[in-house]
């Protein structure tokens, strides 16, 4: 009786929601005026903001060659994609951009679809260690996504303030610049970072407590702690900080846009991340999936993207035919790779305790 | 009593709250008995959040706040609220509009706009450097204060608006009476109007305190290192590490807060009505 | 000596407005603003009205915004409506017990009426729809759409139906006739209140939304998340001026006073 109800009222609920999502969809599709535009498959694709599946002149070749149109879904953060991918109903979800702290969870929860690489000429140009990642195959040795792009969370600083580029993770850490340093509100970074610092191994730290410790004293030295690329972006352009855990990725577009900033993963180390393009198992459009995967990876978009502001790619054609000044200044050089500790999956108990740890540091 | 058929009128909305209001609440309290891990019966959510005493010292920390924000928008609120219904009545309609008009504005947008408006070197830091004062900056932004600032504006106008209405429908005749009593205006305020205006002031409490505790906008973006409250934790536990059964915990007792101050604020009500 | 107070009255208005409006003032002016990272010095420009123009994102999200108001809107007034109807027939207890279920939505923080529905569709299995959006929508905005149109029913006497019956007019056309005329106005003003709660809302929408929709306040939050640009400043002036201009209309074709449009009676 009370399930009639609810699906009486929901049916309601839905029907209105029909006549909503109707006139939504008829709106944009009028504004091209033309009949068959209508007709176009929609491929769906969950990714960060600004992240080049939602750069027009990046994607345009591949629109028209597939008649199709790019529908980008952003998401807010690994958790939140596999929220979306969890939750989302049928279809909703063709691909999508897990990173290794994710993957195996998705994996076994079987949310992904087995990639078949034959399917993905492009494939063979990855670096032969991209190739092997361990993250992207499940327990049953299959393999479930593809790298895309790396890059590294370490140092960016001030040029015009910092003359020399920091040497360590500890700058972060140091009274020197009290009052004019961003740190990340992420408890992944927060606790790799001062683990970093302290010299242990950021992916198993051995002392938790010392982390708690040095992040709790550290507070008070900054000016804040940024959300999202863009606080920093505003936080470096009106002169609020001099230094401040980074990702690669955007010191390099803040550089080409003219700001003095420079980047540098430290000798002590800094974070690495891939990111890697996955099918979702309920996609519709597998076969354009593919096709999409393929075109990412390709020679032209990976260095097109990377050498105007972009991660560093996966593609080693691509990596090998950026300018190596312009490299080594995001970091994408193979001495930076090097000194990277790459994410690690982390588990459910790992997460919490990490993330108790930094509510904790916030808190204090 | 016999059934009459026009109380059906009553269901359409009755079955909307019982589904979408109710129902979730059941569900959010009957979740947050669950493990995160194993998904059985369990209390170690709640023992999770009381024996950490963070948790406890970030519960203090946001009814504190919404306490500040609470009497500095009663600071605000109530004067105005007085001017506009006793004082400067040619100009009330005016002044309403006034107050309302920021509500057509995104709350989002306003709480940026703060952003813009606070940050040292931005406008209001170099409209006060023009008279030398503040000129390294104020450090307002990225504090407790900043945040108080954001919200309170965000939610006094809604307690001009109940105090007004209280203080509005109060009949003049009394207050004269009082006066020709020979009541000086002092006590004519303590002894009349304002007894008689306090439930506008117990709704309008309402409507700025519930809402303050449940804020994880404001806070997270004008608070800087200073910007975590309970609403921001329940955020992280859903988005971040999507803890849902520990996030519905943490919901649940913040709506058990919710409903300890209504119960308060409507008591103190009482016992002023029946004074 | 009283008219020194009223100065001291002049200028503590004109304090509160100004707190008011400053970060209002700050939006506008930033949307003609030059820089991308809203800096100083200020430098004129109109190009972010024209980008605005031309970002099919955030328009789209603006439509849906204002479609998904609009209905929510006029549910509202129907739910409302009827149930204050409906409501003068129930007992004094149960009315007050249905009083109080319906306004709940008022005094719980928005954060946990989208988490717990949220968790609803999750337990139950159930994928993100819009209708879920929808219903969220509609509980939160009811609650003020009654408070208006009580004001206005607390002032419409059962008698006056009670005679039309009498003299043989069916229940439809009382109402057509002689209830609804009466309250009408109070019925668009309560729309009009649960249409801007709507349109202004986050809180909901962040927890419910499907994947690959946006409303206006969504799209806002991301772009405050990944990359402000004053577009944003330029669509809310816009914004402002539009709802300024409807406040107007609807004021003038209800002639009704403000205090109806903000809630009435408490």
């Amino acid at each position: 009786m009370k399930s009639k109800l609810v699906k009486s009222v929901l049916s309601c609920g839905l029907a209105a929601a029909m006549v909503l999502s109707m006139t939504a969809c008829g709106g944009t599709s009028g504004d091209g005026g033309s009949a068959d535009s209508g007709e176009k498959t929609q491929l769906y694709v969950v990714n960060w903001k600004d992240y080049a599946s939602d750069d027009e002149e990046l994607m345009a070749a591949f629109e028209e060659e597939y008649n199709c149109e790019i529908v980008n879904t952003y998401m807010d953060s690994e958790e939140d994609l596999l929220t979306k991918l969890r939750t989302g109903a049928e279809g909703e979800i063709d691909v999508c951009l897990p990173n290794c702290t994710i993957l195996p969870a998705a994996i076994e929860d079987g949310l992904l679809e087995q990639i078949d690489t034959s399917k993905i000429p492009n494939f063979e140009q990855l670096f032969a260690r991209f190739k092997e990642q361990k993250e992207c195959f499940g327990e049953d040795g299959n393999m479930y996504a593809v790298p895309f792009v790396w890059g590294s969370t370490a140092i960016a600083y001030n040029t015009e303030e910092v003359t020399e580029a920091p040497t360590s993770m500890k700058v972060l850490f140091s009274e020197d610049y009290k009052g004019r340093i961003a740190f990340r509100d992420d408890y992944n970074d927060a606790v790799m970072a001062a683990a970093i610092a302290l010299g242990q191994d950021p992916n198993n730290p051995s002392d938790l407590d010392a982390i708690k410790e040095l992040l709790i004293e550290q507070k008070e030295l900054n000016r804040t702690y940024w959300q999202t690329g863009d606080e920093f972006s505003k936080l470096f352009a009106n002169d609020q900080v001099s230094v401040g855990l980074m990702w690669s990725g955007q010191s390099a577009t803040m550089k080409q846009e003219g700001e003095p900033i420079g980047f540098v993963v430290p000798e002590d180390g800094g974070i690495g991340w891939v990111d890697n393009w996955a099918i979702a198992k309920s996609s519709q459009h597998k076969d354009l999936a593919y096709a999409f995967i393929n075109y990412m990876l390709g020679e032209d978009v990976q260095y097109d993207w990377a050498s105007s502001g972009g991660p560093a790619p996966a593609n080693q054609t691509a990596a090998e035919k950026i300018d190596p000044e312009y490299a080594a200044s995001c970091a994408m050089d193979e001495e930076s790779l090097n000194r990277l500790y790459f994410m690690e999956y982390r588990t459910e108990d790992v997460k919490r305790e990490w993330s108790d740890l930094w509510i904790e540091v916030k808190g204090a | 009593m016999k059934f009459d058929r026009r109380q059906a009128l009553t269901w359409p909305s009755m079955i909307m709250l019982f589904l979408f209001a109710l129902l979730p609440l059941v569900i959010m309290l009957v979740t947050s008995f669950q493990s995160d891990t194993t998904g059985s019966f369990t209390l170690e959510n709640y023992e999770r959040f009381f024996s950490n005493p963070t948790y406890l010292k970030l519960t203090g920390k946001t009814i504190v706040m919404s306490l500040a924000v609470t009497a500095v928008s009663l600071l605000i609120a109530y004067p105005l609220a007085y001017i506009m219904a006793k004082k400067l009545r040619g100009m009330r309609n005016i002044i309403l509009v006034l107050v309302i008009i920021p509500f057509f504005t995104n709350q989002l947008v306003r709480v940026y706009s703060w952003l813009i408006f606070l940050q040292d070197g931005g406008i209001f830091n170099n409209f006060l450097s023009l008279f030398g004062l503040f000129e390294d900056g104020l450090g307002l932004l990225y504090t407790q204060g900043a945040v108080i600032i954001g919200l309170t504006h965000a939610f006094f106008p809604y307690m001009v608006v109940t105090i007004y209405m209280s203080l509005e429908r109060m009949d003049d005749a009394m207050l004269e009476a009082s006066r020709s009593l020979g009541a000086s205006k002092f006590t004519t305020f303590r002894r009349v109007i304002f007894p008689l205006s306090m439930p506008g002031v117990i709704s309008g409490i309402m409507i700025v305190f519930v809402p303050a505790l449940g804020t994880f906008v404001e806070p997270r973006i004008l608070g800087g290192t200073d910007g975590t409250v309970i609403g921001t934790v329940i955020e992280d536990q859903f988005f971040e590490i999507a803890a849902w059964n520990f996030g519905a915990a943490i919901a649940f007792l913040l709506l058990a807060l919710v409903l300890i101050s209504m119960t308060a604020l409507n008591m103190a009500g009482k016992r002023w009505e029946t004074e | 000596m009283k008219k020194q107070r009223h100065i001291l009255s002049r200028i503590f208005i004109i304090l509160v407005i100004l707190f008011l409006y400053v970060p209002i003032f700050v939006l506008m002016l930033l949307g003609f603003n030059e820089s991308r990272y809203n800096s100083l010095p200020f430098k004129f420009t109109t190009q972010w009205y024209e980008e605005m123009i031309a970002n099919e994102a955030l328009l789209s999200a603006a439509k849906n915004s204002l479609l998904l108001a609009l209905v929510t809107g006029i549910i509202c007034t129907v739910l409302a409506t009827l149930f204050i109807l409906g409501q003068r027939y129930l007992s004094r207890r149960t009315s007050g017990l249905f009083n109080s279920i319906v306004m709940m939505p008022m005094s719980i923080p928005w954060l946990i009426m989208g988490l717990s529905i949220l968790l609803m569709i999750r337990s139950m299995d159930f994928t993100k729809n819009m209708a879920f959006v929808l219903a969220g929508h509609v509980i939160i905005s009811l609650p003020y759409a009654l408070l208006v149109l009580r004001a206005r029913m607390s002032s419409l006497d059962k008698s006056l139906e009670e005679m039309s019956a009498s003299l043989g007019a069916g229940p439809l056309t009382t109402f057509r006739r002689v209830t609804l005329p009466a309250i009408a106005p109070a019925m668009v003003a309560g729309g009009f209140l649960a249409f801007m709660i709507s349109f202004d809302n986050f809180a909901i929408s962040y927890f419910l939304i499907p994947n690959g929709v946006t409303t206006l306040p969504i799209e806002i939050q991301t772009s405050i998340k990944f990359g402000f640009t004053p577009e944003i400043n330029a669509i809310s002036t816009v914004i402002i001026v539009f709802s300024l201009v409807i406040l107007l209309i609807v004021g003038i074709i209800m002639r009704s006073n403000l205090k109806d449009m903000l809630g009435g009676k408490k």
